[in-house]
């Protein structure tokens, strides 16, 4: 229980997918203007790295792993996540038209985060068991999402600020990015994972 | 740094807090009733290729190409407050709560996922093994989706999903300009 709490925590906040790994940074920069956005997103994003994670498990077990078809793991991928996405889709708009229309438009951007890729990928590479690798992939887009609404406050909050024209709009974006970033880093000294 | 850049009146961020604001343009006007569909921009900001990928808005309606998004996404306000003299392709300033915006998201994706991944752990600690685990977290997925489906009917039917008209539009308002 220890372990797996760790390997969360790792997930999470150590090696986050944004602020680590640098993954998903065309979405951090481009939806972190509002907190309500960024926490949208952050939560759309999360839904479909874990189900996308529990496919990619069984795909990689059961048909890579089991056919030797391991150089098309990318490219299968790919096609998991982009029927992940579709799938959440789907779903929404069966689920409740109110809601898709509302949160429709998050869906599309999130087939070309390179963090949903990423994170799959990385759990090949762990080699875990199902509910490990989908506990890890659904820490990381906790971090992920936890990431973008804190960057997302923080870019209101700069909007009201007087910053010097020379660092104005991603200037200063990239700058606190990288403070953020640095800030992080003190959670290494938590776990090692 | 100016003591107003701190400290803000609250005059002028309580409509900004308050609402997420989108533009959408009047396709079909009907006695009261004004349906609208949401203007979108595409990230990729179009290039030659746009045509042929998708990204083109002014395309025909095909499968998956935003056209066809946009049309899944047609919406209908009944009676909209100050809505007299509506014209088709008007444009106008729609919007709803972010407290209604964080609420379906948390409907949609955190109560599916919740029930997801506790039904996987059980099963986990049951029986131990990762292809019951994966039935029992697709189970707690579909689950989850069904409870998330009557509380959206629940959040519809107080109306916190509708989307309001808040204003017309100026002529060169985007998403994202104030």
């Amino acid at each position: 229980m220890k372990e797996f709490a760790l390997m969360m925590i790792g997930a999470a906040l150590v090696n986050n997918v944004i602020l680590a790994r640098f993954l998903g940074l065309c979405s951090f920069m481009g939806v972190t203007t509002r907190v309500d956005t960024a926490a949208g997103m952050g939560l759309a994003t999360t839904f479909v790295i874990t189900v996308s994670s529990m496919a990619d498990w069984a795909v990689q077990t059961y048909l890579l792993d089991a056919y030797g078809l391991g150089f098309l793991r990318t490219v299968t991928f790919i096609l998991v996540i982009a029927s992940a996405v579709q799938f959440t889709e789907m779903t929404i708009k069966k689920v409740s038209p109110s809601l898709f229309q509302m949160l429709g438009i998050y869906l599309p951007l999130i087939t070309t985060n390179c963090a949903v890729l990423g994170v799959a990928l990385l759990l090949v590479e762990g080699k875990m068991g199902f509910l490990s690798s989908t506990m890890f992939a659904f820490a990381s887009s906790v971090g992920y999402s936890l990431v973008m609404i804190i960057f997302a406050g923080l870019r209101e909050r700069l909007v009201l600020a007087h910053v010097p024209r020379l660092f104005a709009g991603p200037p200063i974006a990239f700058i606190v990015a990288g403070m953020l970033a640095m800030a992080f880093m003190g959670f290494s000294g938590i776990a090692t994972s | 740094m100016s003591h107003d850049a701190l400290n803000p009146s609250p005059a002028s961020l309580s409509f900004s807090t308050q609402s997420v604001e989108g533009i959408a343009r009047v396709v079909r006007v009907t006695g009261d009733q004004v349906w609208l569909e949401p203007e979108q921009t595409t990230s990729c900001g179009h290039c030659a290729s746009s045509a042929s990928c998708g990204a083109s808005a002014r395309e025909a309606a095909g499968i998956g190409t935003v056209t066809s998004r946009l049309q899944a996404r047609r919406f209908m306000l009944d009676n909209p407050e100050g809505s007299s003299g509506f014209h088709e392709g008007e444009r106008v300033v729609v919007g709803v709560s972010e407290r209604a915006l964080l609420s379906a998201s948390l409907t949609a994706y955190g109560v599916p996922l919740v029930f997801a991944l506790t039904a996987g752990s059980v099963t986990q600690a049951v029986y131990g093994e990762d292809l019951t685990t994966m039935l029992g977290m697709a189970g707690g997925l579909f689950l989850g989706l069904l409870v998330a489906r009557l509380n959206a009917r629940r959040l519809a039917a107080r109306g916190d999903l509708a989307p309001r008209f808040l204003r017309r539009a100026r002529p060169d308002e985007t998403c994202g300009t104030d």
